[in-house]
């Protein structure tokens, strides 16, 4: 995982240049050669993606997939074999003179304007985006970490370089291997690979995070699409909430689970939406409540949603909520062990916390959360933004 | 009678047998990890809309019915299943496909309650007047956000031209207008049929002691009356039903779905065809292919662009689909790929690559727990082993893939497309 901060250079060039490093490299030096040698490491997969990240800061990640050795047909050391194949990509992509090569940077640039384009496609994830957009105005979540089409069709092979150059050497670096190995020769591969490269490593990103700005008024904003169901996303802030474990709690009892507030009385008894959810970031401070609604049930459901959360914020929450929130969460937590992506976010996500808990000493903190205190988070949140999403003509 | 079915190449045991009731159980422990799945599972999905009990007349039920049966099971007279899971903590759900309906749970404790819990709902149903229209509402909500789904809609477009009779051609969930004419007679009708314990499986994997499976069985599964439940026959002709289906709604790029028929086969002759049909096409078309980079290049797909086999009780076609500003080039090129390969046959060290290519993705689906509780799903449904499909991909041989190209008929195709309805937005 590669951190920056967001610079003057587009986010569009950063996005471009990690599509362009796991499409090839020097020595495969188009997608057919390096699919050839993937097939051959039994479907092992090198992604890329660019995002947000939870730190206000970009993530570049760049994620390499393989068989363990025990499955390889020919005793191959697939491990060794995929590390090799990733530090060529991160460190000898096809370029030369300060640009990655034109026709490969063409065809990057064209799949990223697709990709930018194609969110119309979802229409929960265009709501999200364009939620977002009001949500955290001048925050670094307003915007798509892809950038925009007018910045993408802008990319060139030289400013995508830069922004590569511009990762590799000002990047916060995580590195994390997860799975069923010892990962000797991944250590072996990494430690290597820094120390050798002629990098010029400076104003290294420092991470942080900043709670996301309270409006002073609610904002409501609507915006329609040709679509039959209308989606709502209402985001409640809270600046001053510093109690994670009670705002796990609260996120799971409103909306988190299938026996949650939402779920239950504004999907089973109320039957307006199909789904009803919650999601947030303690670390952003704010909660996001998301249904898909029939356009009629829009204004029911978002007095719904603020009456949950009233009803938490004056009354706390019964034992069995409590008792069922706290259940759902062990079996997540204690599930994280059997998938290497799973516990490997796990770590990612805490890298910024003063003590960096394993799951079992987060369960040994939640359980201690109290009814009040979740009602003391629930009374932080303010309404900031309510976003609809629904059927028309304009866009 | 517990049989024990041993996969050489993952090295892992399943045990399966067939329990008084009649329900097939299949199970798998997994040393090592912390969660268990189960999957309780009746073979009632959408394609299941008319049928016989004992030889007796067919009957049509609305489409959409067993899709309307997987949420109203959920309800009970007392406390629902979702709340009866609250209190062990496991993560439960269902889903309905084409051809079968589960109810599953994940959990890391509770184990032994969680599957009594499941056993017991499944075999409980609650259905009223009041509560069956209840969820009329809400299910019009989720056919109504599927309908915004541009790749739910170009994938049932495929399925409507590909088929002229084949209930598979319905989608799932039914129509606004089909779901309206449900109610709790036609739940308990088809409940009391297809739910019946002969026409059932249990797949369990993951941590659990398989002894506590065969005690819970014991104890929660009901005897009744075996029954035989038919689903009505039909008569799909070889040939696809339409050549294309197109409707508009917004998209950035049109999306597209090109399925080749194949005929309906069963068992290992259709586990030959998923497999064979699988490496063909990632041959032909996949990441390693000329005709994936000369298309890109000349920006006609993009990195959204895949293949596939899509595979199910009576049913079974490969297929291609992507976004392209011109579906119908992209068809027609790989109609003109396929004609080539048939002329000249691919290399054996592109053969073996994706043979490897096969093998490795299949080895990696036994890393993860729900995904094994999948395969013992799909195997219970088959007919054959869990471990048949890795078998298979493990020992593909090369004049095999040829003879399932020269059995492809290039031009007996369908190609769904979802069309921009606006133009630029």
């Amino acid at each position: 995982m590669f951190y920056t901060d967001y610079d003057e250079i587009p986010r569009a060039d950063y996005a471009c240049a990690a599509y362009i490093l796991t499409d090839c490299c020097k020595n495969f030096p188009n997608y057919t050669a390096l699919s050839k040698r993937l097939a051959e490491l039994y479907d092992a997969s090198i992604n890329s993606s660019t995002s947000l990240g939870n730190w206000d800061k970009r993530c570049t990640s760049i994620r390499a997939s393989v068989l363990d050795n025990r499955y390889a047909l020919d005793g191959e050391d697939l491990e060794e074999e995929m590390c090799g194949l990733l530090r060529e990509c991160i460190l000898s992509p096809n370029a030369e003179n300060g640009a990655f090569d034109e026709n490969v940077t063409a065809l990057m640039r064209s799949e990223l304007i697709d990709t930018i384009d194609s969110v119309i496609n979802d229409k929960a994830y265009y709501a999200s985006q364009k939620a977002a957009e009001n949500a955290f105005v001048g925050e670094p979540q307003e915007k798509s970490p892809n950038g925009t089409h007018e910045e993408a069709e802008k990319v060139t092979a030289k400013s995508a370089y830069t922004a590569y150059m511009e990762i590799l050497e000002t990047a916060h670096i995580e590195i994390l291997c997860a799975g069923s190995s010892e990962f000797s020769a991944a250590e072996k591969t990494f430690t290597e690979m820094f120390a050798g490269a002629d990098l010029n490593r400076h104003d290294i990103c420092e991470l942080s995070v900043a709670p996301s700005v309270l409006k002073s008024e609610p904002k409501y904003v609507s915006d329609s699409l040709p679509m039959e169901q209308a989606i709502l996303r209402m985001y409640f802030k809270a600046p001053n909430l510093d109690d994670k474990y009670a705002n796990m709690m609260l996120l799971m009892i409103l909306g988190g689970m299938t026996t949650s507030r939402f779920f239950m009385n504004i999907r089973e008894k109320q039957s307006l939406c199909y789904y009803c959810a919650a999601t947030g970031s303690f670390y952003k401070k704010y909660l996001c409540a998301y249904a898909g609604v029939e356009p009629q049930n829009i204004k029911r459901t978002e007095e719904a949603i603020l009456a949950e959360l009233r009803d938490i914020a004056e009354n706390g929450v019964s034992e069995n909520e409590m008792s069922a929130a706290l259940l759902e969460i062990h079996n997540s937590l204690t599930t994280l062990y059997d998938s290497a992506n799973a516990i490997g976010n796990w770590y990612l996500n805490k890298i910024l916390d003063d003590k960096i808990q394993s799951p079992e000493e987060y369960w040994e903190d939640v359980q201690k959360v109290t009814s009040e205190r979740i009602q003391a988070a629930a009374r932080l949140y303010k309404l900031d933004t309510v976003y609809t999403l629904s059927g028309g003509e304009d866009v | 009678m517990i049989k024990k079915i041993h996969g050489d190449i993952i090295n892992e045991t399943c045990l399966e047998y067939v329990h008084k009731s009649g329900v097939r159980v299949f199970m798998l422990p997994m040393e090592g990890y912390s969660s268990a799945v189960a999957q309780f599972s009746a073979k009632f999905g959408s394609q299941d809309n008319a049928f016989s009990v004992n030889g007796g007349e067919y009957r049509k039920v609305p489409d959409g019915t067993a899709h309307y049966l997987e949420h109203k099971l959920f309800e009970s007279e007392e406390k629902d299943a979702f709340s009866q899971f609250a209190q062990t903590g496991a993560m439960c759900n269902a889903g309905t496909s084409f051809d079968y309906t589960q109810y599953y749970f994940s959990c890391t404790n509770n184990f032994r309650k969680n599957l009594e819990i499941l056993l017991g709902f499944v075999q409980d149903p609650y259905f009223t007047p009041d509560n069956v229209e209840k969820e009329r509402g809400i299910i019009g909500q989720e056919i109504t956000m599927y309908r915004d789904n541009p790749n739910w809609r170009v994938f049932t477009g495929l399925l409507e031209g590909m088929y002229k009779v084949n209930p598979v051609r319905n989608d799932i969930a039914g129509t606004v207008e089909s779901i309206a004419e449900i109610t709790d007679k036609t739940l308990y009708d088809c409940y009391n049929a297809y739910y019946n314990p002969a026409n059932m499986f249990l797949c369990v994997a993951g941590n659990f002691d398989p002894n506590e499976v065969v005690e819970i069985c014991d104890q929660k599964l009901q005897s009744r009356l075996p029954l035989d439940v038919k689903s009505a026959p039909f008569d799909e002709p070889n040939e696809v039903n339409l050549a294309s289906t197109e409707i508009k709604m917004q998209v950035a790029k049109p999306i597209f779905e090109m399925g080749f028929k194949r005929p309906s086969l069963d068992g290992q002759a259709a586990l030959d065809e998923y497999i064979y049909y699988n490496i063909l096409f990632d041959l032909m078309f996949g990441g390693i292919s000329d005709f994936f980079m000369k298309m890109r290049e000349k920006g006609l797909i993009n990195e959204e662009f895949s293949d596939g086999v899509f595979n199910g009780r009576g049913h079974l076609f490969p297929f291609l689909r992507g976004e392209s500003t011109e579906p119908l080039a992209v068809a027609e090129e790989a109609k003109k790929t396929i004609r080539a390969f048939k002329k000249s046959p691919p290399s054996k060290d592109d053969f073996e690559r994706v043979k490897r290519m096969t093998y490795g993705g299949l080895v990696r689906d036994w890393g993860s727990v729900s995904s094994v509780a999948d395969t013992l799903s799909e195997a219970a449904l088959s007919g054959n082993s869990p471990f048949a499909v890795l078998d298979t991909a493990a020992g593909a041989d090369y004049e095999k893939t040829l003879e399932k190209l020269d059995d492809l008929d290039e031009e007996n195709t369908c190609i769904s497309i979802v069309e921009n309805e606006i133009g630029d937005y």
